[in-house]
């Protein structure tokens, strides 16, 4: 034979065993369908209207169980959910949707515009009591021009309006109008069969509270072919230690959101575990209250400052040179998280590193405290407020305790449940500092439900409406790098003022047995189980 | 007999009143009310104000009370103003599963406090007496949860999942929701190492009380009466002594009974298991006051229910003992 024959053939042999070895890959990879995925989340679902329940736990059901109009990948791009395209005018004032043709609800109406309409009004309408609606502030009417398009005008541009319909609490969940006139809210919050209806990929079944949710594939899903998998049973073990029993006996596998402080214990019981984690998205903070009624009545707009914290120099040399952020971290997360001063953790959009502005120097921080009156003959005292929800909070508070008493600072810790912290800091109860972590924040647009001047959640009761306009600014700033430079700005006014005070991120961590496939892990913003199937 | 059982029926009225009184003036007393756990993260001022109205939480404690008391007397517990849910239904639900884990744990206490009871008393300063008597104070000294957490690392953990860590499998035929797993096998297997847990701290107080009492019952004159008949030693210490001996221990399990109700709510907790325990706990939590006074008062009745049963199991033990 030729010998360029040869070198053919022996080409073509090698391109065949690459496409048998390919093609292998690829049905070892092929998704099974059928079979449970059974999931353990630490904490209870409040209830099941999902424009209006709150926790983490509600929103992991509603978005399997719901559909909305996008939905954002770990990268931060925008994938279409029940829309399949969508664009913005040349003003900024109006988005358009187009939706897909044949998605529908679980009771089998259709997912048309006049459903995205009756949806974002129900959302904004005050009676509905939506934690959901401040984020819709922007919007003026939504309009449905036909039953697949659908227009929202917006009274000023809102740069993160993508952001908020995927990924601030719920995002939008998509209600069906006809269920929702047939059952009032009660029945939906209480489970009710035939209330709770979305166009999700999991048809909700039962709900038993405190114990499990059940959830099955929902055979008229649009993506066809998916959730591969036959039933979601969710249940509610609270106990750490009892959820890596459960995960190690094979009795779930997945637990959605697991303590940092047990990873390395289930890495060593468990191998082939899949641990998930990225960048911390949610803040762990240490907020100090700047104001107090003037008038003793809480909540009341006539402020005063606070007796320890008004002093912007005792804030600064607290929370800017007394607190060592590093220690902090090695002591309460092992080191696994990111010391940070800046109010966007370090996973999320736009984030700054402001840690060059509060280098920890306990000498300077005595300095400062000696400047604002205290002294060995008149120590600093307060106290820290905190709760029992992470046992990770108490860590961090001892720590701060045992940070300032070295520069001379005595400090009181007050441990209690979370609803009494709640009630204390919502409700402008009495506290100096407490220890918390917050939301997770998807963009600092997100954080102003948080800090601005009129937020219930505003809990350092800070009164500077510069804080407020700055995030409007931001929200309003259509161009990438203009607006950047003002999340820089608000980032770094915020550590001037120390209106807000982090300590560091907070991790996230998902665990899944070796057996489950095609999950992406998108922190708390999005836990979908459509793509994941069971190699079992 | 019959007049003395309506009459401690009528007894448990005031005691049943004055327990709702307190609970609910208790719950008042706490920080928190439950629209901050309604509302949680999405917590807005105004939206709480609006929700306090709805549920009639802004009304004075006295017109709440009486509210709540004569929606009761129709029959109707309310509803939990977290999950919208039927008190009623919620709490009759679960209590089956709360009573089989105490009567299990009971169980448990009594098949070691008994034998360890009887040869601590009958072998007094022996070893064996020693050895029960030592354990007896180990038992009492490591809380419920504690002993949870060692058998879940024991049999769940080191022995990948001999026993199941959590959850619940119900008794056949008792399956309260749509999907639940029903198995005798799968029951026992799922009850065994909560009612360990909780039946060891009682096994190790009735052991020491009956040890206490066959004591004194072994010293008096109609045992050593029965000794000198000829009857057998087996037969006086089982028929003659245990049954007098019994009397403050079954006492004592009565009152037990109440501690058990406590320690559910721990073990329930640990084990991830769908009882009355774990519905109180998160009811307090949360603050839902319906709900709580709902777990509450189902507690009370039991516990006054319970004790009733307990006295009248006296005159069984003792004929002496008659209620007139």
């Amino acid at each position: 034979m030729h010998r360029s024959g040869r070198f053919y053939i022996y080409i073509s042999l090698a391109l065949a065993c690459l496409l048998a070895f390919t093609a292998s890959i690829a049905v070892a990879a092929e998704a099974k369908r059928g079979g449970t995925l059974r999931v353990a989340y630490g904490n209870k679902i409040a209830n099941l209207d999902f424009h209006t329940a709150p926790g983490y736990e509600m929103m992991w059901v509603a978005m399997n169980i719901g559909c909305g109009l996008v939905n954002i990948t770990p990268d931060g791009q925008f994938v279409g959910d029940a829309a399949e395209s969508w664009e913005l005018s040349d003003d900024h004032l109006t988005w358009t949707f187009k939706l897909r043709d044949g998605v529908q609800f679980h009771d089998g109406t259709q997912v048309d515009a006049k459903a995205v309409k009756f949806s974002i009004d129900r959302l904004i309408d005050p009676e509905t009591k939506s934690g959901m609606r401040g984020f819709y502030a922007a919007v003026k009417e939504v309009e449905a021009v036909d039953p697949l398009t659908v227009k929202v005008h917006l009274q000023q541009p809102y740069a993160f309006f993508l952001h908020m319909l995927a990924g601030y609490r719920t995002g939008l969940v998509l209600y069906s109008p006809e269920a929702t006139a047939k059952y009032d809210v009660n029945d939906r919050k209480k489970g009710k069969a035939g209330a709770v209806v979305g166009c999700g990929p999991f048809k909700f079944v039962e709900w038993v509270p405190n114990d499990h949710l059940i959830m099955d594939r929902f055979e008229g899903y649009y993506q066809k072919g998916k959730p591969y998998l036959d039933r979601v049973h969710i249940r509610i073990i609270k106990d750490p230690v009892t959820q890596m029993a459960a995960f190690k006996a094979g009795e779930i596998d997945f637990i959605a959101s697991f303590t940092p402080e047990h990873v390395g214990t289930v890495k060593a019981q468990n191998p082939g575990v899949q641990v998930m984690t990225g960048k911390e998205t949610t803040p762990m903070v240490a907020p100090m209250k700047v104001t107090v009624p003037a008038d003793g009545k809480q909540m009341s707009k006539e402020r005063k400052p606070h007796a320890v914290f008004g002093d912007i120099k005792v804030r600064k040399a607290v929370a800017c040179h007394g607190l060592n952020r590093e220690e902090i971290v090695k002591i309460a997360f092992k080191g696994a998280a990111t010391p940070w001063i800046g109010m966007n953790p370090p996973g999320t959009l736009d984030t700054v590193n402001v840690n060059g502005k509060c280098p920890y120097n306990p000498d300077k921080a005595k300095a400062m405290l000696k400047e604002a009156g205290y002294g060995p003959d008149n120590p600093l005292k307060f106290e820290v407020i905190t709760d029992n929800e992470k046992a990770v909070f108490n860590i961090i508070a001892t720590v701060i305790k045992d940070q300032m008493s070295r520069i001379g600072a005595q400090v009181n810790i007050k441990l209690v449940d979370k609803v009494t912290w709640m009630n204390t800091m919502l409700k402008d109860g009495e506290w100096d500092m407490y220890v918390e972590d917050l939301l997770s924040l998807l963009t600092l647009d997100s954080n102003a439900y948080l800090s601005v001047t009129t937020s219930s959640w505003n809990g350092a009761r800070h009164t500077d409406t510069h804080v407020d306009d700055l995030y409007a600014k931001y929200a309003r700033e259509m161009n990438p790098t203009k607006r950047a430079a003002v999340a820089k700005e608000l980032q770094e006014y915020m550590v001037d003022k120390l209106y807000w005070n982090t300590v560091s991120g907070s991790p996230f961590y998902q665990i899944a047995q070796s057996s489950v496939k095609g999950y992406t892990f998108n922190a708390e913003f999005e836990v979908h189980f459509e793509n994941v199937w069971l190699d079992k | 007999m019959r007049d003395y059982i309506i009459k401690r029926l009528f007894q448990m009225i005031p005691t049943i009143i004055v327990i709702t009184l307190v609970v609910f003036a208790m719950m008042q007393a706490i920080p928190g009310d439950p629209i901050i756990s309604l509302l949680g993260d999405a917590y807005d001022e105004e939206d709480a104000e609006k929700l306090r109205g709805e549920y009639g939480l802004n009304k004075p404690i006295y017109v709440q009370y009486f509210r709540w008391v004569s929606k009761l007397m129709r029959g109707d517990w309310g509803e939990s103003i977290l999950s919208g849910r039927s008190i009623l239904n919620d709490v009759l639900i679960r209590l089956p599963v709360t009573i089989e884990l105490i009567i299990v744990a009971m169980i448990v206490a009594l098949i070691i406090a008994i034998p360890a009871g009887i040869i601590a008393a009958i072998r007094q300063n022996t070893w064996g007496d020693y050895t029960a008597m030592s354990t007896a104070m180990i038992g009492i000294s490591i809380p419920d949860f504690f002993l949870g957490v060692l058998l879940l690392l024991l049999f769940s953990i080191s022995m990948n999942g001999f026993l199941p860590s959590s959850g619940w499998v119900y008794l056949p035929g008792t399956c309260p929701s749509v999907v639940c797993e029903a198995s005798w096998w799968g029951n026992f297997k799922h009850v065994v190492m909560p009612a360990i847990a909780l039946g060891v701290g009682r096994a190790a107080i009735l052991t020491r009380l009956l040890r206490a009492s066959m004591l004194e019952i072994i010293r008096m004159e109609y045992v050593t009466t029965a000794r000198a008949k000829g009857l057998g030693e087996r037969l006086v210490i089982l028929k003659h002594a245990l049954k007098n001996a019994l009397i403050p221990t079954v006492t004592i399990m009565g009152l037990q009974i109440g501690f058990l109700i406590g320690g559910a709510i721990v073990v329930e907790t640990l084990f991830a298991i769908p009882g009355l325990g774990t519905y109180g706990i998160n009811a307090i939590i949360a603050r839902d006051y319906q709900q709580v006074q709902g777990f509450i008062l189902l507690v009370a009745i039991s516990f006054v229910v319970l004790n009733f049963l307990v006295d009248l199991v006296y005159s069984f033990l003792d004929p002496r003992i008659r209620y007139n």
